[in-house]
């Protein structure tokens, strides 16, 4: 799946940034990864236009705290520019850079308290089901669509993540597989069709009508 | 529900099968020449799938994070910023050279007092003695074109790189005569059409304080005084940042109306409607009297004058395709029983008719 962010984001002041997209944009990951591990400037502006704000989206899934991200996203960058010449040749950007920042997280919420769980973060990446194209705002719509939400906050925090890597990041499986560290693509494709299979009634409703 | 099982075929898929397949999850969030082809085919082969296709599409479309703050840009900068500064700082520890080590030695006040020297002496040289080059950076010089339609009057603009306006009538725009390396920024006032070429500087469109920003696209957008913004899209994709800090993407066929107050909603259009008028088409859909007129002093550069009493509860549908004022007036009056009187720019409407709440 193609999952490069399509940035037309943010204006002036990343004038130097909008020149690298030409550069780059029709690359391949690998291809853009070598030329950063071989110390392209161009590259690492490539990476950090096209990728800082939906890292920041993802990392706000993840906690709250934004100042937490932010630090998160920088020292990954940091870590990723000191190691550049020794840097492992990886297939998906976008997956290695969430699990990336994860860690970083990780160990962000770890300084501030030594006893951070991963269970106490089940209540992270919510999502919402909000359709575009409501041209009337019916009222059985809403209540619908209240009911969907409900059903969607149920899941499990890892099924949320999933839906959320597969529908807004546009990963595949096996990228999903990665971020997530699970053993394998099947696994992933398990998460998410057993979150599916949770929503089953209420999409089966929507159809019927 | 099997996902273990490759020989599925899509005419057996359920709902679910749909939502969790990867090729069409891609054709509907990034559609491109390859998976378009395939999806395209298949749903002419298979119509009667149709509504299940489009009820997937919608619903993978419609789940999303969950609101969240976006990075100012005043943040973005900020990280870059501090990325790019840290290796200065560790390895100049790490490289230990003689260099570092002689400027080590040196208070660092010293040493800005060194270049502050240095730079006043060069400065000093370079007015006095060589003098005050005459021109400066044309760049800065940017030269803008103005563009205004008077009443009555549409006109199509062709921009430097290739794009085109197509300009309402009672409308301005301003842009360089030759963008800028990074952007085209375009400024309109009314109402136009744009067809934007695709490249790879963003193309703003600047409304009041609201930008709507593409790369290659068609759109309407139209902003009369004390009316809501409307930006309605074609083909491609815009996202709107209005003053409050707030921003929308639009998918096509999708338009964006945005009040002076900052509430906006999203809705669907019409675009015989909403632009038809670049393809000469003038469009009335339930429209009353007051609107009726309104459009056709725009449209035609005209003024009409209403005498006697009117039915409010009336209205009008009717569509004209580069049609004579008189053709038109004739067809209104048609359907309403009023009467017209054409005198060269002045129009008269009457209604004979006494009963007014007919």
């Amino acid at each position: 799946m193609n999952n490069k962010p399509q940035s037309i984001n943010q204006e002036a002041v990343m004038i130097r940034h909008q020149e690298v997209i030409q550069i780059f944009q029709h690359k391949s990951d690998a291809e853009v990864w070598a030329a950063f591990n071989l110390g392209d400037e161009r590259a690492f502006n490539y990476l950090y236009r096209l990728y800082t704000p939906i890292l920041y989206r993802y990392g706000l899934g993840f906690c709250g705290d934004d100042n937490l991200v932010k630090d998160g996203i920088q020292n990954l960058f940091i870590y990723l520019r000191a190691k550049r010449g020794n840097l492992s040749e990886i297939r998906s950007i976008k997956a290695y850079l969430f699990r990336s920042l994860q860690n970083e997280i990780f160990r962000g919420l770890k300084g501030q308290n030594s006893s951070v769980h991963f269970d106490s973060l089940e209540h992270c990446f919510q999502i919402e089901y909000s359709p575009e194209t409501r041209y009337i705002a019916r009222e059985d719509e809403e209540i619908e669509q209240s009911k969907f939400n409900q059903l969607l906050s149920n899941l499990t925090r890892r099924q949320r993540q999933a839906i959320l890597l597969l529908y807004e990041e546009n990963l595949t499986y096996k990228e999903i597989a990665e971020v997530l560290e699970l053993n394998d693509t099947k696994s992933a494709r398990k998460l998410v069709y057993r979150a599916l299979a949770a929503l089953k009634d209420i999409l089966i409703f929507r159809i019927k009508k | 529900m099997k996902p273990e099982k490759k020989l599925i075929r899509y005419t057996d898929y359920e709902l679910e099968d749909f939502l969790g397949d990867e090729f069409f999850i891609d054709w509907v969030k990034n559609p491109n020449v390859d998976n378009s082809h395939f999806w395209d085919i298949w749903l002419q082969k298979n119509p009667e799938k149709r509504t299940l296709i489009l009820s997937a599409a919608n619903i993978i479309r419609s789940i999303t994070y969950a609101p969240l703050p976006q990075l100012s840009e005043h943040e973005y900068l900020d990280i870059f910023e501090k990325i790019i500064k840290e290796p200065a700082r560790s390895s100049k520890a790490k490289m230990g050279s003689w260099f570092y080590k002689f400027f080590e030695l040196i208070p660092p006040t010293k040493i800005a007092a060194c270049f502050l020297i240095c730079f006043v002496a060069w400065v000093t040289i370079e007015v006095y003695w060589i003098g005050v080059p005459e021109e400066e950076t044309p760049v800065l010089a940017e030269e803008w074109i103005e563009k205004s339609t008077p009443i009555g009057v549409k006109s199509t603009f062709f921009l430097s790189d290739g794009s085109t306006i197509t300009l309402n009538s009672e409308s301005k725009i301003r842009f360089p005569k030759n963008f800028d390396q990074v952007k085209r920024t375009v400024e309109i006032e009314g109402e136009a059409f744009f067809e934007v070429k695709k490249e790879n500087r963003p193309f703003i469109v600047q409304s009041g304080n609201t930008k709507i920003q593409v790369l290659g696209t068609s759109f309407n957008v139209n902003k009369k005084t004390n009316e809501p913004l409307y930006v309605a899209l074609v083909t491609g994709k815009v996202s709107v940042d209005t003053h409050n800090g707030s921003r929308m993407t639009l998918e096509p066929n999708e338009m964006l109306v945005l009040e002076d107050s900052g509430s906006f909603r999203k809705t669907g259009f019409d675009s015989k409607d909403v632009i038809g008028w670049k393809d000469k088409f003038l469009v009335f859909k339930s429209s009353k009297l007051p609107e009726i007129k309104e459009r056709l002093e725009q449209w035609y550069g005209v003024q009409i004058e209403l005498k006697g009493k009117f039915d409010e509860n009336w209205t009008y549908s009717g569509v004209y395709k580069d049609e004579i004022l008189e053709n038109v007036l004739r067809g209104i009056c048609m359907t309403s029983g009023m009467n017209y009187k054409i005198n060269d720019k002045k129009i008269t409407l009457t209604n004979p008719k006494k009963h007014e709440n007919s």
